[in-house]
């Protein structure tokens, strides 16, 4: 059972596919060029049925050649008579050949054969002598050397010091490519092209097959739907990129399935977050309101302060919870910036002129320097604003002994900056409402995450923050 | 005439402290512990005190309901919610969106501003140092003299818009787009000139503006 699985899979596999065609490539000459040869022959065989009979007779030259040598050795003394007879026979038999021959003498004794080969050789080499001289002989021998038609020439006793003469054998052109069959070797030929062909066609289709496929794969992995997901393919057939394919759609659909499970997770972690704040701040908002009924009551200054110092605190606590429940969203990257193109001058008014009535009753100078030049940087106007908050709740809440608080624009290393400094005692100093730091934690994220960059000069003559952007203004 | 604020609060203890507070300054209040008959109540209320988490329908359906059918009645949402997407969520209806634990005083501050801004708590002449400012029929005079300053079409605008954000600071940003309907040209002077002839006519010294007060590098400001 697995040993047919794994030969239905091995037959499905691409390698198998492409080894195969390797294999054949390999054994195309040594196979196919022997096979060949015997599909030659067989059409041969078929084709010399076709043929008139006495065309076998005609068909090895050199048989003919060492026929026609030893009938010249047999002849060899023998009276014309003897001669001409033998010759009559021979002609008798290879009745398509022009037979002749000339004596001792020179004297052309015999011309036999059919009338049309006859004259062909005597349009060739013109007439035969009747007597022949050296240059006739000559020539004669010359335009044999054509091979048109084929030309046996053997001395009487098959040697010229005999001095009996010689015996000509012309077989025509016509009858020899009857033999050779020029048109077998055609299709011959024909048939090795059509199997190259043929061969380069198969491998041509089985690369187009399968890159028609891959690049099928490549598109469904790069378009991405709606959702930001690739979607799936149907898979074709079990071979190794069918495998792919559904290697690919298994991928999927586990991607989806785990954004879902993260959607799901960052929904119940939001409403979490939601219920957490809710539970925190809502007993925070009781206390708060009965410290305020409380103030009215008739109550001692040293109680009033200390009303005061509670509300204070819980102002802070509650500070303290949307701090903490925003670091836990920023720093598990949760928060989503919707960062535009802003002019940060104006948020900082806009900020500073919501904290403004603040400073001024905690007796704040408030020293506003910013150009009406607008400075555009890419941020999140919200959670710039948030930025802008945490900076000033520290200075309120930490640098109170400075009473001031400076907003500037200036110039560093070419970059316009901002600036927002007090007087404080620094970041060092043992301020009583001193926290872990998590408001510029806060800061510190964000502006990462809005690619600006910040240093925080702290001494105890005061703080400066310089805010600034490396890519430059928009 | 008092100003009836509807409040739903579903907490008992907060719900209690804070409209006694309200009511102590004066506001009319009805508070519900839950959406339930909000709309029928908000027909006779001039603002809404809402707050987010309520038992069965939650603050944000209530509000967009009450938005839906009074478009004019100021909404604020309190909520114990902070998250960035709760407050834009919030606020995409409501006119001020307030997180807990808060101070009565500045529960008290916001709804005067929305009051304010909708026009509901104009009723009666407002004393702006030497100033009667008659908003409701666009009345500037004098107390001492009860002289009447007129101003033009745009002044009055700026004067309105700033007393509508009484004791806020606004950028020259803000005024210009609110009075102008159009985006602000940096180094547009357009906004200071008008000003400087509101102060030759409101201020007793335009050199020493004690009505619309200068915030240095931020904007203007009425203070009450």
């Amino acid at each position: 059972m697995r040993g047919a699985e794994r030969f239905s899979k091995l037959r499905s596999s691409l390698l198998s596919r492409y080894l195969l065609i390797i294999i054949a490539a390999l054994l195309f000459l040594p196979v196919v060029l022997p096979l060949t040869t015997i599909v030659y022959d067989l059409f041969n065989r078929v084709d010399a049925e076709e043929q008139p009979k006495d065309a076998a007779l005609y068909s090895n030259i050199k048989e003919l050649e060492k026929l026609w040598h030893n009938e010249a050795l047999l002849l060899q003394g023998a009276p014309p008579e003897v001669i001409n007879q033998r010759l009559h026979e021979l002609s008798g038999k290879y009745s398509r050949a022009t037979v002749f021959w000339v004596d001792g003498q020179g004297m052309t004794r015999l011309t036999l054969g059919p009338a049309q080969s006859v004259q062909e050789v005597q349009g060739v080499g013109g007439p035969l002598p009747v007597h022949w001289t050296a240059a006739e002989a000559i020539a004669f021998m010359k335009q044999s050397m054509k091979r048109e038609p084929l030309t046996i020439v053997a001395f009487v006793g098959d040697k010229a010091e005999a001095g009996e003469g010689f015996m000509v054998m012309q077989i025509p052109e016509a009858v020899l490519n009857v033999v050779l069959g020029k048109s077998i070797s055609i299709w011959y030929g024909l048939v090795l092209l059509v199997l190259f062909i043929a061969f380069a066609v198969v491998s041509w289709l089985f690369f187009i097959g399968i890159r028609k496929r891959l690049l099928r794969l490549q598109t469904a992995m790069t378009i991405i739907g709606p959702d930001g997901m690739p979607g799936a393919i149907a898979s074709g057939k079990p071979d190794e990129i069918g495998r792919l394919e559904e290697a690919f759609n298994t991928m999927v659909a586990e991607l989806a399935s785990s954004r879902r499970r993260e959607s799901e997770e960052e929904g119940l972690r939001k409403r979490l977050v939601s219920d957490l704040s809710h539970d925190l701040r809502t007993p925070l908002t009781i206390i708060r309101s009965h410290l305020h009924v409380l103030t009215k009551e008739k109550i001692t200054p040293q109680g009033q302060a200390s009303l005061k110092l509670m509300d204070e605190r819980i102002a802070d606590l509650g500070v303290l919870i949307e701090n903490l429940l925003s670091y836990n969203l920023l720093n598990s990257g949760r928060v989503i910036l919707n960062r535009e193109r802003k002019d940060v001058f104006r948020l900082l008014r806009e900020s500073a002129a919501a904290w403004y009535p603040l400073w001024e009753k905690e007796g704040f100078e408030v020293d506003i320097d910013l150009s009406d030049k607008p400075l555009y940087w890419n941020v999140d106007e919200i959670w710039f604003r948030r930025i802008l908050d945490n900076l000033y709740q520290n200075i309120v809440r930490h640098a109170r002994s400075g009473c001031y608080v400076g907003i500037s624009t200036e110039v560093r290393a070419g970059l316009r900056v901002i600036l927002i400094a007090d007087h404080g005692q620094g970041l060092e100093s043992d301020s009583t409402s001193k926290g872990a730091g998590l408001g510029l934690t806060i800061v510190d994220l964000l502006l990462k995450a809005m690619e600006l960059d910040w240093t925080m000069d702290s001494t105890q003559q005061g703080t400066s923050i310089v805010i600034f952007n490396q890519q430059q203004e928009i | 005439m008092s100003v009836t604020l509807l409040y739903i609060e579903d907490d008992r203890e907060i719900g209690h402290v804070v409209s006694s507070d309200l009511r102590e300054r004066e506001y009319g209040v009805r508070w519900l512990q839950s959406g339930e008959g909000a709309l029928e109540a908000a027909a006779d209320s001039q603002l809404v005190i809402l707050d987010v988490m309520l038992p069965g329908l939650d603050g944000f359906t209530v509000g967009q309901r009450l938005k839906r059918a009074y478009p004019q009645l100021p909404i604020l949402m309190l909520s114990a919610r902070s998250s960035i997407d709760d407050k834009l969520q919030g606020l995409e209806f409501a006119d001020d969106y307030l997180t807990k634990p808060f101070h009565p005083d500045e529960l008290a501050a916001r709804i005067e501003v929305l009051l304010r801004r909708a026009g509901t708590a104009v009723s009666e002449p407002l004393a702006l140092k030497h100033l009667i400012v008659y908003e409701s029929d666009n009345r500037v005079v004098q107390a001492d003299t009860g002289h009447e300053i007129r101003l033009t079409g745009k002044q009055h605008q700026i004067f309105s818009y700033l007393l509508r954000h009484l004791g806020q600071i606004m950028t020259k940003e803000q005024i210009y787009e609110a009075v102008w309907g159009e985006a602000y040209m940096e180094g547009d002077k357009t906004l200071m000139v008008h000003i400087r002839y509101l102060r030759e006519k409101l201020e007793l010294d335009p050199a020493v503006p004690q009505i619309i007060e200068t915030v240095r590098g931020i904007g203007y400001r009425v203070r009450a």
